[in-house]
């Protein structure tokens, strides 16, 4: 069956998606999802009590990055969990998130697995009591020997110190590793001779010192959040891309680029 | 009011064309072997076809073609069939990582079967990198296939360069033409191909049959064996109405394809700059000037692609998509990867593609419809910063 062969449930949803937004002072957040395969949800909860003194939700709201099914499903199970009880809410399944659209085509079912865990997370969340996290980012000291590739990729791709000539640089497709300030600082010059600078740290958000992250958050950086750079591969050893894996996600992926720049780890 | 953007994965059949074949579906219908008064008339029609497909090329002769039944088996047969012919002299074969999937596909084959495929890596705007094809020639190389420009962000590759550092090393080159077939002229007498793929429905002919040009002098294995037709090199019997209608709709495009490419390339541009402009956070992908005339692939920020095609598909505008979600594999273009995209960036992709029947009111609909479209999704993203939505 064709992905799109939606039925008409599924592209009332698609097309008046219910409850879209966020929440403020959520009670529960959930965010479940994966930019690798496409697809990322967001739920947010207010909780509530009923007559009998049972925990509901009183009010949720999603977004969501993704297909058409990400985002039926993600409205579906939000207009079905709306006034729940938590436990009920709790026990949605993917299959009942389907049913309620009248099916979906095979190799979408995932999409609907997404929606119930991310209803799931936004409950664990709020259960667990856990704060909203507040993000303080830590760059981490930086072993180049752990990665692999790295020694026979130098001179030909990989830089361990800033290049004299930028020239070289020009227009290519670089990765810098966060290894501290002189590296963010570094990352910004280079959007003077390229437009595809990506910066990779295992901090959870914007590293560096308050300036530059504001800096960086202007720029034309792409950052790649909590992730560590595992190999360096290429042919003829040239550097041609890298193997990168997403702590968050706990997997593995090869990204494209000319240069990786990988400077000693300065505070 | 319907919009058609989407021409890179099937073009109508011109009219002319049709009726230039429907009189071998059921008057002239005979098989060219058959000995008869009927098989003469069409022996006499397969060789006419011929010569105009291969005018098409500027062949020098007409039995450089060989008609098979599209562009996907033409790039099995000039692979594998280079690659099992030329067995005794070398095991590898270069690509490039653009290649249409067909091709990286009968890579991953032809591994599997023991050869050795070297992939030639491409900058940021698709383009493959000259000097490390270079590089990566051995002595057992025996073919660089590439194509004539990505099917996909539309860049133009090097080919004439290509086709000079193959002859060089007197390795063949083989080129998949089909992207570019219907707006870029081919000429084997100017540049040195030794193999050309290309097809019917390319050029507004019908679809099922297609052409593989071989070099005279040039020798490869079979994959279609049987009764021996196109010289023992493709058996089968010819489908004639096919090859009627790509006959005549190759005569039409040799007449009139740098006109069409001068004013697509007007309707292109109208669309690009209406685009960008009107849309923030709005990219192109490929080359702003070394691409097909007929080629606009964006990326969107924060938004997925399949859920752009849907939504457009509600505005009755057709267009495609390299996102994850809508392939068959969950996989995003490898295309718009290879060129160093990061994933939800390869998912937020648009493809219009223009072609013959293409009216100025369709790109002023397609500007019109998108902006709200993007905007509405992007408004359902957690991707979408919360800053640049309130001042959206």
């Amino acid at each position: 069956m064709k992905s799109t062969s939606y039925s008409e449930k599924v592209l009332d949803h698609f097309r008046n998606p219910r409850n879209v937004g966020e929440i403020e002072d959520a009670d529960g957040v959930g965010k479940v999802g994966n930019p690798v395969c496409g697809d990322l949800m967001w739920i947010y909860i207010k909780v509530g009590k009923n007559d009998k003194g049972e925990e509901i939700i009183d009010d949720i709201k999603f977004k969501t990055f993704g297909c058409g099914s990400a985002v039926s499903t993600s409205s579906m199970v939000t207009e079905m969990a709306k006034g729940m009880t938590l436990d009920k809410a709790y026990e949605i399944t993917r299959k009942d998130v389907a049913e309620e659209l009248d099916g979906l085509p095979p190799i979408k079912m995932h999409c609907s697995n997404l929606a119930a865990d991310a209803l799931k997370a936004a409950i664990d969340n709020y259960r667990t009591g856990a704060e909203p996290e507040v993000e303080i980012a830590t760059s981490c000291q930086l072993d180049t020997q752990l990665i692999l590739g790295v020694e026979k990729f130098v001179g030909k791709g990989v830089y361990k110190e800033i290049p004299t000539n930028l020239e070289d640089l020009k227009d290519k497709r670089i990765l810098i590793l966060d290894a501290g300030d002189e590296s963010l600082e570094f990352a910004l010059k280079l959007t003077e001779v390229t437009n595809r600078v990506i910066l990779l740290t295992s901090a959870k958000s914007i590293p560096g010192s308050v300036e530059l992250r504001m800096k960086l958050k202007q720029s034309e950086v792409k950052i790649l959040q909590q992730s560590d750079l595992l190999e360096i591969i290429g042919q003829l050893d040239e550097v041609e891309k890298v193997l990168i894996h997403d702590n968050d996600e706990d997997e593995n992926y090869e990204l494209t680029v000319d240069a990786v720049i990988l400077l000693d780890y300065r505070g | 009011m319907s919009v058609y953007l989407d021409y890179q994965a099937a073009k109508p059949v011109d009219e002319r064309v049709v009726k230039e074949m429907l009189p071998y579906f059921n008057k002239d219908f005979a098989n060219p072997a058959s000995l008869h008064g009927h098989g003469d008339v069409a022996t006499e029609i397969l060789s006419q076809s011929r010569k105009k497909v291969a005018d098409f090329i500027n062949a020098p002769d007409a039995e450089d073609i060989l008609f098979t039944s599209g562009a996907t088996e033409s790039n099995n047969m000039a692979l594998i069939g280079s690659a099992l012919k030329n067995k005794r002299k070398g095991d590898h074969i270069i690509i490039s990582e653009i290649e249409h999937i067909s091709i990286l596909n009968i890579g991953k084959y032809l591994e599997q079967q023991g050869f050795t495929v070297s992939r030639v890596p491409v900058d940021q705007y698709g383009i493959i990198k000259l000097d490390k094809l270079k590089k990566l020639i051995t002595d057992k190389t025996t073919l660089i296939s590439i194509s004539t420009a990505s099917n996909e962000v539309g860049s133009l590759q090097p080919i004439e360069e290509i086709a000079q550092i193959a002859n060089e090393k007197k390795i063949l080159f083989h080129t998949d033409a089909v992207a570019s077939e219907a707006v870029i002229p081919m000429d084997v007498q100017k540049i040195p191909f030794d193999l050309i793929t290309f097809s019917s429905n390319d050029i507004y002919g019908p679809r099922g049959v297609g052409a593989l040009y071989l070099k005279k002098g040039v020798r490869i294995n079979p994959i279609m064996i049987g009764g021996g037709q196109e010289k023992g090199m493709r058996s089968g019997s010819e489908n004639i109405t096919g090859i009627v209608g790509f006959a005549k709709a190759a005569e039409i495009m040799k007449s009139v394809i740098n006109e069409e490419a001068s004013s697509l390339k007007k309707l292109r541009d109208k669309l690009i700059s209406g685009v960008l402009e009107t849309i923030p956070k709005s990219h192109l992908n490929g080359h702003p000037e070394k691409r097909l005339p007929n080629n606009a692939h964006f990326r969107f920020d924060y938004i997925e692609g399949e859920s752009l095609i849907l939504s457009l598909r509600d505005e009755n505008v057709s267009g495609a998509t390299g996102s994850a979600c809508s392939s068959k594999t969950l996989e995003a273009s490898h295309t718009l990867l290879s060129m160093g995209l990061l994933h939800e960036e390869a998912h937020g992709s648009l493809l219009f593609s223009l072609g013959r029947f293409t009216k100025e009111s369709d790109i002023d609909r397609a500007i019109e419809v998108l902006p709200g479209v993007v905007k509405r999704l992007r408004k359902l993203s957690p991707l979408t910063p919360p800053e640049f939505l309130k001042e959206y």
